[in-house]
């Protein structure tokens, strides 16, 4: 018999308990997996079993998600409680779901309902794990009493008797160096070393560890531990914190500041200073003086200084270069304060494990997140790092299967010989690809994957263990031909069964490449971790190595350059020098009076120092300072120092000239408008337009539709309107347009790729890009009807010189019809938004609350970056940026009048006078495509525009159709006077098109005739555009800066939206729903891997002819 | 095993007044901390008592303890060498007896009578090993003290196994390896300054002395760890409280001790509630706010 999924879950026996989810659904009905859902909903409710309980939420989102829909006579329409989605938004699952049932049991199932209660499934059992992981850090032996401690006279820790010696009562304080190595993971662990899996499945959780020093080739001399932590106690009763690698330092005060993690760039100083105990994460809030504290822990009247210095490693490397600083900074911090036995040296087992514990809790305080085997760097050598069953007596044992912290065995000389580990880094060449990737998705996706036992995901994770063992054994052997063998099978084997979105176009550019340059010499390549594209390796025959090198570092640079408007580069790709550190990390005390601190130190606060009345500096920093100017004639390091200083010590005004001249020119080249420009920021500042002034007036009357409102694009298209539109096609009487002037904010957070051109997802064995995917649906339309379709993709100033010269290259992908670009001619400069709209957004709009810690963390992140818009000046032009970052596209509306304005349509209209039709869509909706019957239905109807709508999901925010005081129209979501007004729609938009041209140009006053007359042209577009109202909205834009750092501000542009075309009065407007899978939209990275899931790719994929 | 013999250090060179110093007992007689000190062990059925002590110092001693004075052996540490090698300066003294050690510094106030020396020596006689007092304390006093770790011995309330001893542990050291079923969260048995130790204290010491030599800081609490793997070792929650006298105002604090809980507690009380009334209500001498 077939066991039900509440036996799945609690079956003790592994055969049962890894059976998957997706074998069970195939075989039940409908009912059945109904009947199951309220088994499982009930069996959660009563199990104290904490994993038990996930377990059965990720059954139950998976349910919803994937199977319910699939199954056939499942309903389509319903209806979200907005109530519900309200308790969704405050992390209020519990009774979010509650609603949710309710609902569905009045007036039973639908694919809308099921959305809203998979996610709400979804982020419960996230929400479960991440509070089970946090319990655990706080319960680790040595991490509870830092709990405790609310005043500072409790504050049990001292700083050491030999940090407070020194010569004279004149002389700096010793300093305490910490260096660390950083790891890299020999194995990929298939993410194993993810928390939620290491602590249910321990087993399973495995990773070879190597700590490694580094050196960025061509730029530095030697590999050395690329961390560095430093500690001294200084003469002022203050908090010093400086990053050196972050050029920030700020002297704290008070003691709420320490708490405060996104104000600065000190988020990581500070979460080390609580997570050692110095500041005990307990005396958070307790309003306490920090001065009082600091007495305690070093005497009266004296402070501390922190520093931490990264040596010029990038970021996003998958070194765990940021966690291994972290543990640097802990490390120092305990030694300093006698909770390690050895102030200097290399640290014991049960020492590296306390820092390890501190580490995570760190992570978990700052809102950052690593695996377990991050701190590995805090080891020596070369380690396997095993997850550990919890037993009686562990603070996890009853509650999870495995123990927070895992155990780590160092490699000896029989497993990894010297010689193994000397050829190991003869054969490797590790690279920084250069791209910059938020992994946060791929655990998510990770996890999910592993508590459903997805099959084939579930058999790759026992492939990947099996791929461990032989790494293991070719280090034993020394093989490491054999070694980069596994590793590639690794990579193209499990690690992309488990998540495909791990590799991208631009790492197998690079295999490729490199393996036709080095063919039998090329023994493999090694994912680092996470992500590929940034940290990777490349395992060569030992004699061709320096070559490799430097073969790599051309090989990367070029494909960078191909790429770089397709994928989110941070950098310039770097390859590295590296060695394998064998003494893990390691502290020296030196003399205060030697200038012991890193170069870069000195020439970031020296100049402040230098312009401050001496009286006014500590007797310590003056004999810094004295000690200082002395190294600096005798020390070759700091021999550039002098030079440096005197840069920085003069007012720098060269390069942001550039910047505004090369803005201004671009402004110049794009047609940008002055006048409405002042224009909008005059209305702006007053507080004529805002982000409360884009909804319609409150008295607004929004409903849902009506019955015959929408026409049933699914079971209504008959054969006659599919020959109807096929005879049009063969006609050439239909083009199809393609807005594709975005540069995809939300699929990269604002790193500003073409998303055109971005390659999403392995389609048909290769990556596509977008607009690859849109030309093979017009290719196999144009093969079925005979005739090749126009196809159109209008672009911004953003997108059209990287879409051209990439199309040219791909040979416009082999479409035999016409491809056209539409350059656009309309560009607006973004702005520093209004306090008030900050505020808006974040304080007046429902908001996603995070995390109890991550909300802090938001929190300080959003009082600074108000900070930041208020001494910027609000309503000031944004141009601190580079000058791409600054403009703005101004909204999708433009793009069609664009196809008038700029001759498209009138040279499209004289070469194919017979063209009637226009099909206009979204670059990210790939599912639409020039489909006979819904052609047939746009004709037979006779419509200006037929709109296609889909049915609604619990993600589709952002508007709908609806009835506005009586007229069908779009309503954009930034136009819903009522949050609540949005739930009441049952349907969303597609943002998918039919264009009836003649009809359309009659709305701008215009015919076929005068369409080539530009005056009339330009006359017209200004007359529509004044009738479409302006949107401002806020935009994430990155900025960019030292070794792959990037900021994120929120900035201010205005749009117009095609959709408000159907609230004209004289364009008559049909709306047809039409499936989920043609009409949903592909907005954020995060979508992906539901979308290959949920049939969506498959579809998209019959959808196209590739060659 | 019957308890005859007490060592008391009093040899630190900032600590060696202080068992000097002048109290009054619960008795109300006028005494110095070295007399309060030596009846304590006295009471609990002492008969030789040795006092280590920094050399030079022994004729201020021998006026301090009064009548007790023909009672005791003094011996100089001639080297400051350590608290561990104090006590192993009275090696010859204890011979291969287990003896009672106590701290020059502290006075002790017991709760029900019963001297905290008494109970350490009965338990000691009844346990046959060595017995170390100890008092629960909060995790921020650690930096000042020696703490053990162990489990409750079954069927008792305030007896010990002890399993590991740490001088002057982190919190965190504290946490991983010190916690004792039973007691408040943030709280470790720390030394109370009172011992009952075994002949084999003093041969862990010699091999300590031998192997630190001149450079000295030779401590007691690694060679109480070492004695807690070699035998039985317990540790009592004796019932009384210490009072440290080399603290800030700790001699005012232990003579109030002593005082409160003595015959003239009616007049120190009389006199304390006196000075407050008057401070509080005389303008001239309120404090300022």
């Amino acid at each position: 018999m077939t066991p039900r999924l509440t036996d799945i879950i609690t079956a003790a026996e592994p055969e049962v308990r890894n059976r998957s989810l997706d074998a069970f659904c195939r075989a039940a009905s409908l009912e059945e997996l109904l009947a199951e859902c309220a088994r499982l909903d009930a069996f959660r409710r009563a199990s104290d079993n904490l994993y038990e309980r996930v377990r059965a939420c990720f059954f139950l989102y998976a349910l919803h998600r994937f199977h319910l829909p699939e199954k056939p006579g499942f309903p389509i329409n319903g209806r979200i409680p907005f109530e519900g989605y309200l308790h969704l938004l405050e992390r209020r699952f519990e009774e979010a779901i509650g609603l949710f049932l309710k609902m569905q049991a009045e007036n039973g199932p639908s694919d809308t309902l099921s959305s809203a209660l998979a996610a709400a499934y979804h982020r419960l059992a996230f929400q479960t794990l991440a509070d089970q992981v946090r319990r655990s850090v706080r319960s680790v032996r040595g991490n509870q009493w830092m709990f405790r401690v609310g005043h500072p006279h409790d504050q049990p820790l001292r700083v050491r008797p030999e940090l407070l010696k020194r010569p004279s009562a004149e002389a700096p304080f010793p300093v305490l160096k910490e260096a660390t190595p950083v790891r890299m993971d020999l194995t990929h662990s298939a993410w194993s070393d993810i928390f939620f899996l290491g602590m249910d499945y321990p087993e399973g959780a495995r990773v070879l560890n190597v700590s490694i020093d580094l050196a960025v080739r061509g730029r530095d001399s030697d590999p050395r531990p690329p961390v560095e932590a430093y500690f001294r106690v200084l003469d002022e009763p203050v908090l010093r914190l400086a990053s050196v690698d972050l050029a920030t330092t700020a002297d704290i005060t008070d003691l709420s500041e320490v708490f405060d993690f996104a104000r600065d760039y000190l988020g990581l100083l500070k979460a080390a200073l609580i997570a050692s105990g110095l500041v005990p994460p307990g005396i958070e809030g307790s309003e306490q003086s920090l001065t009082d504290l600091l007495a305690r822990l070093v005497g009266p009247g004296h402070g501390i200084e922190l520093i931490s210095n990264v040596n010029g490693i990038p970021k996003g490397s998958r070194l765990a270069v940021s966690t291994n600083l972290l543990a640097a900074l802990i490390a120092v911090c305990m030694r300093a304060t006698g909770q390690m036995k050895s102030l200097e040296g290399p640290l014991e087992e049960s020492e590296r494990r306390v820092v390890a514990a501190r580490a995570i809790l760190g992570e978990w305080l700052a809102g950052s997140g690593g695996g377990w085997q991050d701190s590995g760097g805090v080891w020596p050598g070369i380690k396997l790092i095993q997850g550990q069953v919890a037993e009686e007596g562990d603070p996890e044992y009853g509650i999870s299967r495995g123990r927070l912290l895992p155990a780590h065995h160092i490699l000896d000389k029989t497993e990894a010989s010297p010689e193994t580990r000397q050829k190991l880094q003869e054969s490797l060449v590790l690279v920084h690809g250069g791209m910059a990737q938020n992994v946060g998705p791929i655990l998510e996706m990770v996890t999910e994957k592993y508590l459903l036992r997805s099959e084939a995901e579930w058999t790759a994770r026992q492939e990947a263990r099996q791929i461990l063992d032989a790494i293991l054994a070719h280090l034993r052997t020394g093989d490491i031909a054999a070694i980069g063998a596994t590793t590639t099978r690794n990579f193209f084997g499990p690690i992309q069964t488990i998540v495909p979105w791990a590799s991208n176009l631009y790492t197998e550019t690079l295999i490729s490449e490199v393996g036709q340059v080095f063919g039998e010499d090329f023994w493999g390549f090694w994912m680092l971790g996470g992500m590929s594209g940034g940290g990777m390796g490349f395992i060569f025959a030992p004699h061709r190595k320096a070559e490799a090198q430097e073969r790599l570092q051309r090989i990367m640079s070029g494909a960078r350059k191909r790429f770089e408007n397709a994928l989110p580069f941070a950098m310039e790709p770097v390859v590295y020098d590296f060695a394998i550190n064998e003494r893990g990390t390691y502290a020296q005390l030196l003399p205060g009076d030697a200038a012991p601190l890193p170069p870069d130190y000195y020439a970031q606060t020296v100049p402040h120092l230098v312009r401050l009345d001496p009286r006014r500096l500590t007797a310590a920093r003056r004999a810094e300072l004295d000690a200082f100017g002395a190294a600096c004639h005798k020390r070759p390091e700091l021999s550039g120092m002098v030079q440096t200083l005197f840069d920085r010590l003069l007012p720098r005004v060269r390069g942001e000239e550039g910047v505004g001249q090369d803005l201004a020119s671009l402004l110049t080249d794009y047609g940008f408008d002055p006048v409405q420009h002042e224009q909008i920021r005059s209305d702006l500042k007053s507080g004529r337009i805002g982000l409360a002034q884009n909804r319609l007036p409150v008295s607004s009357d929004i409903r849902d539709v009506e019955p015959g409102d929408v026409y049933d694009g699914v079971g209504g298209l008959t054969e006659e309107m599919r020959a109807l539109g096929l005879n049009a096609l063969a006609e050439g009487a239909v083009a199809v347009v393609s807005l594709a002037a975005g540069v995809g904010s939300r699929w990269t957070q604002g790193a500003g790729v073409v998303k055109a051109l971005h390659p999403f997802a392995r389609l048909g064995g290769r990556h596509r890009t977008f607009i690859e995917t849109h030309l093979a649906k017009s290719r196999r339309i144009g093969r079925m009807c005979g005739r090749f379709l126009p196809h159109i993709f209008t672009t911004s100033y953003l997108t059209h010189a990287p879409i051209e010269s990439y199309l040219a290259a791909e040979a416009n992908y082999g479409y035999d019809g016409q491809l056209i670009l539409s350059p656009g001619r309309a560009i607006g400069l973004r702005l520093v938004p209004m306090v008030r709209d900050l505020r808006f957004a974040w304080e007046e709009m429902p908001q996603q609350v995070l995390d109890e810690q991550a909300q802090k963390v938001r929190a300080s992140l959003h009082a600074a970056l108000i900070a930041w818009a208020r001494d910027a000046g609000e309503g000031s032009d944004y141009t601190d940026n580079i000058p791409s970052q600054c403009l703005h596209p101004v909204g999708h509306w433009y793009e069609v009048p664009n196809l008038l304005k700029n001759g498209t349509l009138a040279r499209l209209l004289a070469e194919q006078p017979q063209l009637k039709y226009l099909l206009v869509h979204n670059i990210d909706t790939l599912g639409a495509d020039a489909d006979p019957a819904l052609l047939g239905l746009h004709i037979q109807r006779g419509s200006a525009l037929t709109v296609e709508v889909t049915p609604r999901r619990l993600e589709d925010r952002g508007g709908g159709l609806a009835r506005v005081d009586g007229r069908l129209r779009l309503v954009e979501g930034l136009a819903m006077p009522r949050e609540e007004d949005e739930f009441q729609l049952s349907y969303y938009n597609s943002s998918t098109t039919w264009v009836t041209i003649d009809a359309l140009l009659a709305v701008f006053g215009l015919t076929r005739d005068t369409l080539s007359e530009e005056a009339a042209v330009t006359a017209g577009i200004r007359t529509v555009a004044a009738r479409m109202p302006t949107y401002v909205t806020l935009k994430d834009v990155k900025k960019r800066w030292g070794h792959g750092h990037e900021d994120v501000f929120p900035v201010a542009q205005f749009e117009k939206l095609w959709g408000d075309m159907t609230a004209l009065p004289e364009l008559e407007c049909r709306f047809v729903a039409v499936p989920r899978l043609r009409g949903q939209q592909l907005k954020e990275q995060a979508q992906l891997d539901g979308w290959l899931r949920d049939g969506s790719a498959a579809y998209v994929e019959s959808l196209c002819a590739w060659s | 095993m019957k308890t005859t013999k007490a060592v008391i250090t009093a040899a630190a060179r900032k600590q060696r007044t202080l068992p000097l110093q002048t109290l009054i007992d619960r008795d109300g007689e006028q005494k110095s901390v070295l007399c309060i000190i030596v009846e304590e062990a006295l009471r609990a059925g002492i008969e030789d008592i040795c006092v280590v002590l920094y050399p030079g110092d022994e004729e201020a001693y021998r006026e301090a303890a009064g009548d007790h004075a023909g009672r005791l052996r003094f011996v100089p540490q001639r080297e400051p060498l350590g608290y561990g090698h104090a006590i192993y300066c009275a090696r010859e003294f204890v011979g291969d007896a287990p003896f009672l050690h106590m701290v020059g510094d502290h006075v002790y106030v017991s709760g029900d009578g019963k001297g905290c020396a008494l109970q350490l020596v009965e338990a000691a006689e009844a346990h046959a090993c060595s017995v170390s007092g100890v008092q629960p304390t909060r995790e921020n006093l650690l930096p000042y003290f020696g703490a053990v770790g162990g489990q409750r011995v079954p069927g008792t309330k305030s007896l010990y196994q002890i399993e590991r001893v740490l001088e002057k542990p982190t919190p965190t050291e504290a946490e991983q390896s010190l916690m004792v079923p039973g007691l408040r969260a943030g709280h470790y048995l720390c030394f109370f300054g009172m011992h009952v130790l075994t002949p084999t204290v003093m041969e862990i010491l010699e091999r300590h002395v031998a192997a630190q030599g001149k450079q000295g800081g030779i401590q007691l609490s690694p060679v109480l760890a070492e004695l807690a793997e070699r035998e039985r070792y317990l540790a009592l929650e004796a019932q009384g409280r210490r009072y440290p006298v080399d603290v800030r105002y700790g001699l005012l604090t232990a003579q109030l001790a002593l005082a409160l809980s003595g015959q003239d507690r009616e007049e120190v009380l009389t006199g304390l509630l006196e000075l407050l009334a008057q401070r509080e209500l005389s303008p001239a001498t309120a404090p300022q706010a």
